[in-house]
């Protein structure tokens, strides 16, 4: 092969710098400034892909993110798959292969299924495989279809970023208009923002031999660009595209190649006063028999091959045109020496000044494309005169294309602003903005550069459109959409189906879906549509733009969120402890790390769980409590707001005193339970457990300042104020007393339920008599500053009685020992406070109060009620899975209840459990039955406490 | 190449959170406290007490922590009057100073708000967002303080390390 | 990711804020309403196409809960219909 398709001379590469790269297994070479599609055109590889569908051969269409064909996977470091050959930059040791062939896109096995390619028209997939359900044919279908896989491995080095930006004026493309635009912004001195998705500042100019005032274009971008990087207010970004164009002027860009050489992508998330979409315009496709055929290209596309990459993709090019930009493709085609063997032009009469720009090249008016010859690569093209007359092949070996132009609108629509059709260029534009933006230039349907440049001399644009060849010696495919294999005859199957909606012809036959969302082919698709409809293309309208522009990878979205930062972590004082002393730790609720429990060498979980129970019941143990959620309410109103908050009454604690209390919805629900405590006359403090506190926190701060304004409460989260350590344990008072306090902690002075102000261990600390294990219990609350030194004193003081420190799991037992609730296991959705047997916590004094009238009204219908109850299986050795079903008898029936809790209790030596169950305060000493898949368990209805039913431990 | 900056975990200040009308705070607090901010966002400071204007009526007092006693017994939070609350909040912020010439840079993986000096002057402290936390903002030599929950100390650290390195 | 007046902290983020729901009917006295007016208060909210009063709570910012008029159907944020406040 070697470089026959170089040219000696020309291009924005470095001939200096030659790079090595490999694809499907063959070693290249190219040149610095080369995209892995210049590099495969120079080295003469035609065959660049196998399509989706079909397995037809396809070669390279396209020189941007509009290529619809050859779809590369990069191996090593920077896997990565699906990306459009001609958005790779070449780099040394590059390592690709094409997506969807095996074992290589000129001998594909896959390719055999164009012998049944009759057999699979639009809707093929929704047809064939809806029985007995599409998920059973999915993964089958998705490997002989499929696109690349992704990578196995995250990215050896390096990481992705995603960062905030702001600016007065966002520019999206840095060719003419955009590069304009920005200057004018600059000069203004407003903060600019500027990415553009190409490696270099030019657009369009990089591609095409253009001047401005008599010099090259590329000059003028030259200049302003050095003049932008002479501005601190500009942010100018190359090889970042902007991809998404949110509510509120927000933005997305992509950038793919950050200055900092450890990041692997960067993420910017802008927010933009004005926004300027200088995206430019996109070519389309021609439609017509064997327009897929290797060597079949964009006209531009082949323009920007030979100015930029100096490499001629063909040695004789046709062209087929409807407008006159291909005129220009076809003279600067001619000035690199490539043969021009005809311009096929559909209109009848072509304006003068494109004629002029081809003196000498043979043009065929009111010509099509009917057919191509060659099957891996284009041989001739069939030249059909629109009349009717004798076709007439012409040598090629390539076919240079172009159906006109369409402004990129993407962001434009994305931001929810409106297009209109223009007759003038045939394509949609810009109409009316929906947001603060504007477009200008190509993306504005301004296509030649002496609309956009002051001094930018271009050829007038001129089309009369042509949405597919419709002539009779036509045979053969013609496609609409080439990477999604969707050819005419798929859409008119769609429409005679009776999918007649452009966006259910889009869903049906997949035509505009994928990696390049249909940029060269969706107008086709609209045009075919009006065409067999009989009704003008602005009636059919275009399918939604939505983000992303072009592919994102997530890790580019995701940012620095991987990891141990994936999910938000909260430590307390505590958990260095905690880890150094063996803890298994994890998660348990609103983000706290906390240790699960403490193992000993050799021990098993259970194991561990019931030495640390046994130490709370026979002796003494401490856990860390810190996490509760605690706040300080202030204020005159905070009685009357306690008693509305909570359903029972909270105004007639004394200072010093607190209660346990439940906190409903207006829905009835209940939202939290808690402790609430009187500080002293107008001031209070309640806690809230672990998981509730910041949707506490959100409830009150909401009725506060949304429904009673004029209620004097004041709020402050202390929750990291107090830490606290709780002792808990019959011998919780003698190591109270080892700690040193200067507190009375006899039971009469500092009795159950009250909190007190004193030192402890010599640290001011607030002592609160609560008890979630149904042992006397201290929680000692001090500033975090103190609590690691508190802990390690607690553990000292406590040693000589044996304590244990405690994890969430021995505190899940103790608390099902005692019929304690937990939300989220015996609290759901459907119980109230009468179901838990917590009906003395509705108070019948208060008028109203939050969820009352709820849950009145809700009883009132005297529906059957699942309540709680304790179960015992009547095999004390039988665990019971929690969240395992009963059902009446055991039966095959619908269930009456499910079990909530079941824990080993080591004080009644046997399993014990904890279930909702219907009717069940009536139920005790009945026999249940738990049903799993594969067992009854059969249980003792109990009441729901087995440990000091009274009470007496917990107030001693 | 990575951010030419340096983040730094800091210790305890003495915090006290104020609540209720300006007037009345002032009122209670006389001289202990500089003049409060009128602006919301913005911090006044007298002496080595600094007073962050953060709510509606809602400022944070902020000074070293050797004079948290003595703000302590001034400010009396048990015994002001009821139209007024005052909490001491010392040891629920971690602070984290960013600075240097890329400060702004990394702030802005953290931050969605504006800090551009033209958005977000000399003088302005804000409650925003940090790493999706709720966080105190505010500028300091030569870059940028800020605070979140004392709970998410260790995991800013964390990412503050992930994002410079 | 809209951007949301705080009447104290000025245009912030959402990400700053949390939803509140729709302003819906004053809280009746659950004493002096039937049944079936009680419902309506929990399960009525409203839903239009178009301008709906919201509730949004600046969380991460300055703990204020304020109320934005937003069009459903473009996520503009829009002055309050005629005779409403």
């Amino acid at each position: 092969m070697g470089s026959s398709s170089r040219l000696a001379s020309g291009g924005r590469i470095n001939r200096d710098r030659p790079l090595r790269f490999r694809f499907n297994g063959k070693d290249y070479q190219g040149f610095e400034g080369d995209t892995l599609a210049s590099a495969l055109l120079a080295n003469g590889v035609r065959v660049t892909a196998r399509s989706f569908k079909y397995h037809r051969p396809r070669g390279i269409v396209g020189h941007g993110p509009e290529e619809p064909a050859t779809l590369v996977e990069l191996e090593g470091e920077d896997a990565s798959g699906n990306r459009p050959a001609t958005t790779v930059v070449l780099c040394e040791g590059l390592r690709a292969h094409s997506v969807n062939c095996w074992p290589s896109p000129d001998f594909d096995l896959g390719g055999i299924s164009q012998l049944f390619a009759r057999f699979i028209p639009a809707g093929f997939y929704y047809k064939t495989f809806k029985w007995p359900g599409w998920h059973l044919f999915e993964p089958s279908i998705r490997k002989a279809a499929g696109l690349a896989a992704a990578p196995a491995t995250p990215p050896a080095s390096g990481h992705f970023e995603a960062r905030h930006a702001h600016a007065d004026v966002l520019v999206a493309g840095a060719g003419p208009a955009g590069l304009k635009a920005a200057l004018e912004a600059g000069r203004a001195g407003k903060r600019v923002f500027l990415a553009d998705e190409g490696t270099e500042a030019g657009g369009s100019l990089l591609n095409r031999a253009l001047t401005i005032s008599a010099r090259p274009a590329m000059d003028w971008v030259a200049e302003a660009v050095a003049e932008l990087h002479g501005m601190k207010n500009v942010t100018h970004l190359q090889n970042a595209t902007v991809w998404a164009y949110r509510e509120h002027n927000l933005l997305i860009v992509n950038e793919r190649s950050p200055e900092q050489d450890n990041i692997l992508e960067r993420s910017w998330r802008v927010r933009a006063g004005e926004v300027v979409i200088a995206t430019g315009a996109t070519e389309r496709a021609m439609v017509f028999s064997g327009n897929d055929r290797p060597g079949v290209m964009l006209a531009a596309s082949v323009q920007a091959y030979v100015n930029r990459w100096g490499v001629a993709p063909g040695k004789r090019v046709a062209l087929f045109t409807n407008n006159n930009s291909a005129y220009a493709v076809a003279a600067d085609l001619a000035a690199a020496g490539v043969i021009v063997t005809a311009i096929l032009d559909s209109r009848k009469n072509v304006p003068p000044e494109a004629l002029e720009l081809v003196p000498d090249l043979p043009v065929h008016t009111a010509t099509v494309a009917a057919g191509i010859f060659g099957h891996k690569r284009v041989r001739a093209v069939l030249a059909a005169p629109v009349s009717g007359g004798t076709p007439k092949w012409i040598r090629c070996d390539v076919l240079a294309h172009s159906g006109g132009w369409n402004p990129t609108v993407h962001l434009w629509s994305q931001s929810r602003s409106s297009l209109r059709y223009d007759e003038g260029i045939a394509a949609f534009l810009p109409d009316r903005a929906a947001q603060t933006c504007r477009a200008v230039g190509a993306a504005a349907g301004d296509l030649t550069l002496d609309r956009i440049v002051d001094g930018g001399a271009d050829l007038p644009y001129a089309i009369e459109p042509l949405w597919r060849v419709d002539v009779p010696v036509q045979r053969g495919r013609a496609f609409l959409d080439i990477q999604n294999d969707v050819s005419v005859s798929d859409a008119q199957l769609a429409l005679r189906e009776g999918y007649s909606n452009v966006e259910h012809v889009k869903r049906y036959t997949t035509g505009g879906m994928g990696i390049d969302q249909g940029k060269t082919g969706n107008i086709n698709i609209i045009g075919t549509v009006a065409m067999q409809q009989g009704v003008p293309l602005p009636q059919v309208g275009t399918t939604t733009f939505r983000a992303p522009y072009t592919p994102v990878s997530f890790g580019a979205i995701g940012g620095l969120r991987e990891d141990s930062v994936l999910f938000p972590y909260r430590h307390t004082p505590v958990t260095q402890w905690n880890k150094d002393n063996g803890a298994v730790m994890y998660e348990a609720g609103a983000r706290w790390r906390r240790p699960g429990y403490f193992p000993n060498p050799g021990e098993n979980l259970q194991e561990a769980v019931n030495r640390e129970c046994r130490a709370v019941r026979e002796g003494v143990g401490v856990y860390d409590g810190s996490p509760l959620g605690t706040f300080e309410l202030k204020g005159r109103d905070v009685p009357k707001f306690l008693d509305f908050i909570y359903s029972n009454v909270m105004s007639s604690l004394q200072p010093g005193d607190g209660r346990y209390g439940l906190m409903l919805s207006d829905d009835g629900l209940i939202l939290d339970d808690g402790v609430a405590f009187r500080l002293d006359d107008h001031r209070w403090m309640i806690s809230t457990s672990t998981g509730h506190a910041d949707a506490v926190n959100q409830h009150m701060e909401k009725l506060l300042q949304t429904e009673f304004p004029g209620w004097q409460v004041m709020i402050t989260t202390v929750t990291s104020q107090w830490n606290n350590a709780t002792i808990c344990g019959p011998r919780a008072r003698e190591v109270m007393q080892a700690l040193g306090t200067d507190i009375d902690l006899s039971p009469q002075a500092f009795p159950f339920m009250s909190l007190r102000d004193g030192t402890v261990a010599g640290f001011p600390a607030r002592v609160v008599r609560v008890s979630f294990t149904g042992e006397l219990s201290y929680e000692v609350n001090v500033a975090p500053r103190n609590m690691a030194a508190l802990w390690d004193k607690v553990m000292e003081a406590g040693a000589p009685f044996g304590i244990l420190p405690v994890g969430s799991e021995s505190s899940h037992v103790l608390r099902v020992e005692k019929g304690f609730l937990s939300l989220g296991h015996e609290v759901d959705g459907t119980v109230d406070a009468y179901d838990l047997g917590m009906g003395w916590a509705m108070s019948k004094k208060k008028p109203d109060y939050l969820g009352k009238r709820s849950v009145m009204l809700r009883r009132a219908g005297g529906a059957t009620r699942r309540e709680l109850v304790g179960i015992l299986p009547k095999d004390p050795d039988q665990q019971i899975p929690e969240g395992a079903p009963l059902t009446p008898g055991g039966h095959k029936q619908a269930t009456e209840g499910l079990v909530t809790a079941c824990v080993w209790s080591v004080v009644n030596r046997r399993w014990v459990g904890l279930a909702l169950l219907e009717n069940g305060q009536a139920r005790h000493g009945e026999t249940a039955h738990v049903r799993l898949r594969d067992a009854v368990i059969p249980v003792t209805v109990t009441e729901p406490v087995f440990h000091d039913p009274d009470g007496t431990r917990l107030r001693s | 190449m990575s951010y030419d900056v340096t983040f730094q975990r800091r210790g305890l200040d003495a915090l006290f959170d104020l609540k209720g009308r300006a007037g009345a705070i002032r009122g209670w607090a006389g001289d202990t406290l500089p003049q409060l901010p009128d602006r919301p966002n913005t911090r006044s400071s007298g002496g080595e007490v600094e007073v962050y204007y953060v709510g509606c009526d809602h400022w944070l007092a902020r000074a070293p922590l050797d004079q948290e006693e003595m703000l302590e017994a001034q400010l009396q939070p048990a015994t002001c009057p009821v139209e007024i609350s005052i909490v001491r909040v010392s040891d629920t912020l971690s602070f984290f100073r960013v600075t240097g010439p890329d400060a702004p840079e990394v702030m802005a993986i953290a931050c969605p708000l504006d800090l551009h000096e033209a958005a977000f002057a000399v003088d302005a402290v804000t409650y925003t967002e940090m790493f999706g936390l709720k966080a105190l903002v505010l500028r300091c030599t030569g870059g940028f303080e800020f605070a979140v929950e004392q709970s998410f100390g260790d995991m800013v650290e964390d990412y503050l390390t992930r994002a410079t390195v | 990711m809209l951007l949301i007046p705080c009447p104290l902290c000025g245009k912030r983020s959402e990400s700053e804020f949390i939803h509140g729901g729709p302003v819906g009917a004053d809280r009746p006295d659950p004493n002096a309403v039937s049944d079936a007016e009680w419902v309506d208060y929990l399960t009525v909210a409203p839903n239009p196409l178009g301008p709906v009063q919201e509730k949004w709570w600046h969380a991460r910012g300055c703990g204020e809960w304020l109320t934005i008029w937003r069009d459903t159907r473009t996520h503009d944020i829009v002055e309050a219909p005629d005779g409403i406040k």
